[in-house]
């Protein structure tokens, strides 16, 4: 299969997971769950819910999305 | 045996058909119920003496545990993995980072059901449950996590 050229590279994906997994000190943590989103944080975050949501109404065709996301990517 | 990639359908199948008393938890859980997350991996929290049911199930789609079922409830976890991981937990009680206790059975008393693949249910903790185990580590991702199943939560999840 031909790679699309917008599909993230190796390097981006290991990127983001090492963003993403990295462990935060507990304070950090803590204060980062505590603190409530902004009203704009909150209000884009629903909205792609919603847009998830309607697009992909089932548990499902949610996985299936997903799984069709991610099938390519390098890991 | 199965090499490589393990169809989605054929582990969710294989794990409903094993009796395995397992919750899915972790992002697949959270995209099942609408969050829009990326993942690569599959988390499970079992009963703690079905890690060798659950070993059982896997074996025929090449998934080789890392722990002998007595090592993993030593550890409270092991990962089932060919070119898929399957994150599994075995613990009874698991501790959040700060420190409330979150029991494995009163987890799977709140469970909620759904179909993975039409007519494949899969059990998956309850948001409030979803959320303490996010409290497990302190990753960023789980902290932001966290947020996602808040704004779910207020949302409403039909």
């Amino acid at each position: 299969m031909s790679e699309r050229q917008d599909w993230p590279t190796a390097e981006d994906i290991a990127r983001v997971r090492e963003a993403a997994e990295r462990p935060l000190p507990l304070e950090e943590f803590l204060a980062w769950i505590n603190t409530p989103m902004s009203e704009e944080e909150e209000a884009e975050a629903l909205s792609l819910i919603n847009w998830f949501m309607r697009r992909y109404p089932t548990p499902a065709e949610r996985l299936a999305y997903a799984r069709r996301m991610t099938r390519h990517w390098p890991r | 045996m199965h090499a490589g990639l393990v169809e989605e359908e054929e582990l969710f199948r294989a794990v409903q058909r094993s009796g395995t008393r397992a919750l899915l938890i972790g992002r697949r859980a959270l995209i099942m119920l609408g969050l829009p997350v990326a993942t690569f991996d599959y988390d499970f929290w079992i009963h703690i003496d079905d890690a060798e049911r659950l070993n059982q199930a896997l074996e025929p789609l090449g998934l080789v545990p890392n722990r002998s079922p007595e090592e993993a409830r030593r550890f409270g976890r092991y990962v089932l993995e060919n070119d898929t991981r399957v994150d599994v937990m075995v613990a009874r009680v698991v501790p959040t980072v700060d420190g409330q206790r979150v029991a494995w059975e009163d987890v799977w008393e709140r469970r909620v059901s759904l179909e993975a693949v039409p007519g494949i249910p899969v059990a998956i903790p309850c948001v409030d449950d979803l959320i303490a185990t996010k409290r497990f580590g302190a990753r960023a991702k789980d902290a932001n996590d966290i947020q996602l199943l808040q704004v779910l939560q207020k949302r409403g999840t039909s």
